[in-house]
């Protein structure tokens, strides 16, 4: 065992003022990725001993009073995060009403942090080889897969996995510099049979596991055109084991028959994203930039935990930068990764109940923000707190410019979201008001095809009730696609 | 509360943007109502914009074109005539029989749609038909009016009819 086991509270992953409610909900979060019944991989039994020494000692109030004297002040310990949060009013009314207050937040890099190397990938593509995949798309996908492996460094990791009935193997997880020889693996690959997803997952996930490291990043690309029968529950079981263990799961759908909403969930809860091509010539684009995406990441699964405050709701979360997706609301929120050259942007609509109580100010979330730094394992643990104080007057103040912004595209976006609530539940002509209105916002901002593709949808659900092939994921990924921030200037780090 | 000025919806305070209708609520201008010109818009019609179109006559204001036979039936007294196919036994028969016109070999349901005169608008009603009804190739959802412009070309089941309206003078 290592000695000494280092600062007990970033083992567990918590800060110093920790509850004894936070120490046990962070320890059976480790228990979970570490026990030596579910990992097997070398070296992490110690960690194990070290979660669950730093576990007796911080959840024993005389044992944690007489470690935490000996400790160094809290100013030594380097913070690797830095955040910045934007409000939509500098101060919330006292009133009994209910209203909303949105935060921007913005997770970078801590100034001065020492420049880091990029992060070894070790990344699995697991991908559809069902009978639908025949024809362009499948080739497509392996020519942009063998691109990918010419691409990768030297200490990347990479596997290839397939499926349809059952999953296949086709390249071991290994070095990039051992790949070469594999590449005609790739061309024999063949489309047959049906689309199980949870096979070709699973599969993929052995593979990452078995090169696991944290200080990689660890992911699997999932590629399919088709709906999973039946299993989609175990997939989503594995999406947050996979979630605990640090590897994030992002799914790339082409066509339309793929299912939007359970991709959306996979990646939801791993910190991955989903996209959507309808035209397989752009599966090469997408399937690159998401590589980009990852070997550029200064920090990975980046996660909010919290508790969540008397009298307030978090009621939307949505990850704005670097790839705009829809997050969890409920603690812990898996953030996703925050990219070398930014920050890792999200905006939280929160709803406050009632505000009568005489407090100074209220505070709607404090929470902990951890995350892994690749090249250097756990960061340290940094606070987040979102709060305002409470005004008895009611100040009128434009909102800042960037809440703005970043709200209107997002409004769009939720609109899309209700008008397929809507059809779904048989609700036609409010679907249609909705798309309607949406297409005319579209319009206002010079997005004209997206706009036509909106109203002819509207048309589409007006005659036959329903959207049209894949009408609802183009406008979808029309709509998420725009959500993106114009760049500041100054203060990039 | 905040009411939107746009659409009148009710939103709780400190909402920016209305989530009923997408306007902006809070420290901008009031936007301005934009127009959508939708002429023009890859196969989508306005179906109200009638308004170019001279009045349709009021007796015989239209005729069924049989494409297959080049047979005309002309739609003359009433408003609405229900089309399909006779069958023996059946109670109800429909208003224009097609069954000389080869309907059954091509699909024609008992009682497949109806078509009626509304004023100066001409409208087809699928009526929940096996094969389904077709405007100009697109095929038309049950029960749901489709307005029909001069010279369309309407298939119930594979059985092809042109609409032909005659218009005053």
């Amino acid at each position: 065992m290592p000695n000494p086991p280092g600062d007990l509270y970033a083992i567990l992953g918590i800060l110093r003022g920790a509850s004894q409610n936070q120490v046990k909900r962070a320890y059976l979060k480790a228990v979970k990725k570490l026990h030596p019944d579910v990992n097997e991989l070398p070296g992490q039994t110690e960690l194990f001993h070290d979660v669950q020494q730093a576990y007796d000692i911080l959840s024993d109030p005389e044992k944690r009073a007489r470690y935490d004297s000996n400790l160094p002040p809290v100013s030594q310990s380097k913070p690797v995060l830095k955040t910045r949060i934007q409000y939509s009013r500098s101060s919330i009314p006292r009133q009994e009403q209910s209203q909303l207050v949105y935060a921007l937040i913005d997770i970078l890099p801590a100034p001065n942090t020492p420049p880091t190397h990029a992060p070894p990938l070790n990344v699995s593509l697991v991908l559809d080889c069902s009978t639908s995949m025949q024809g362009q798309k499948l080739d497509m996908v392996k020519a942009t897969a063998i691109q990918i492996m010419r691409r990768l460094r030297p200490q990347d990791i990479f596997s290839v996995v397939t499926f349809s009935d059952r999953a296949e193997v086709v390249i071991p997880s290994m070095r990039a510099s051992d790949l070469l020889r594999y590449e005609n693996r790739i061309h024999a690959l063949h489309p047959s049979g049906g689309t199980e997803i949870f096979q070709g997952l699973s599969a993929g996930y052995d593979e990452v596991r078995r090169y696991f490291n944290p200080a990689s990043v660890n992911h699997i690309v999932l590629l399919t055109d088709g709906r999973t029968y039946g299993d989609e529950a175990d997939c989503l079981n594995l999406s947050e084991e996979s979630a605990a263990l640090g590897v994030g799961i992002s799914g790339l759908g082409i066509g339309h028959e793929w299912n939007d909403q359970f991709i959306d969930t996979l990646a939801k809860n791993t910190g991955g994203v989903s996209m959507f091509v309808a035209d397989p010539q752009k599966i090469q684009e997408l399937l690159l930039q998401k590589f980009q995406h990852l070997a550029t990441a200064y920090a990975e699964n980046v996660a909010l935990d919290f508790e969540p405050a008397p009298d307030s709701e978090l009621v939307f979360c949505f990850r704005i930068k670097p790839e705009p997706g829809p997050l969890e609301t409920k603690s812990p929120i898996t953030l996703g990764a925050i990219p070398r050259d930014g920050a890792l942007t999200i905006m939280l609509e929160i709803r406050v109940d009632s505000l009568s109580k005489a407090f100074k100010s209220m505070e709607f979330i404090n929470g902990t923000l951890t995350a892994t730094l690749p090249g250097s394992g756990s960061a340290t643990p940094a606070p987040l707190t979102v709060q305002l104080p409470i005004a008895d007057e009611l100040f009128p103040e434009p909102p800042p410019q960037a809440i703005i912004q970043a709200l209107s595209q997002l409004t769009l976006y939720r609109m899309q979201e209700r008008a397929r609530a809507e059809v779904e539940v048989g609700n036609y002509p409010k679907a249609t008001q909705y798309l309607r209105s949406l297409a005319s916002h579209l319009m206002s901002q010079g997005e004209r095809s997206l706009a036509k593709t909106v109203l002819f949808e509207a048309e589409h659900i007006e005659r036959k009730q329903t959207f049209s092939n894949d009408g609802d994921k183009a406008i979808k990924y029309g709509t998420r696609a725009l959500i993106v921030r114009p760049p500041e200037g100054e203060d990039q780090p | 509360m905040i009411t939107c000025p746009n659409c009148k919806n009710e939103a709780l305070d400190g909402t920016i943007f209305c989530l009923e209708c997408g306007a902006h609520l809070v420290g901008a201008d009031p936007r301005a109502t934009q127009s959508i010109q939708t002429s023009g818009m890859g196969g989508l019609k306005d179906k109200y914009i009638i308004a170019d179109t001279p009045p349709i006559t009021t007796q015989a204001w239209g005729t069924l074109h049989i494409i297959e036979s080049g047979q005309l039936l002309p739609l003359s007294e009433r408003k609405e005539y229900t089309l399909g196919r006779v069958n023996e036994g059946q109670p109800t028969a429909p208003d224009i029989d097609l069954g000389p016109y080869r309907a059954f070999e091509n699909g024609v349901s008992r009682i497949h749609a109806i078509i009626k005169r509304i004023e100066n608008r001409i409208i087809l009603i699928d009526l929940g038909s096996s094969n389904g009804t077709f405007v100009n190739g697109v095929r038309l959802a049950a029960r749901v009016e489709t307005p029909l412009q001069n010279g369309d070309m309407i298939a119930l089941g594979k059985l092809k009819i042109q609409i032909l309206l005659s218009y005053v003078n």
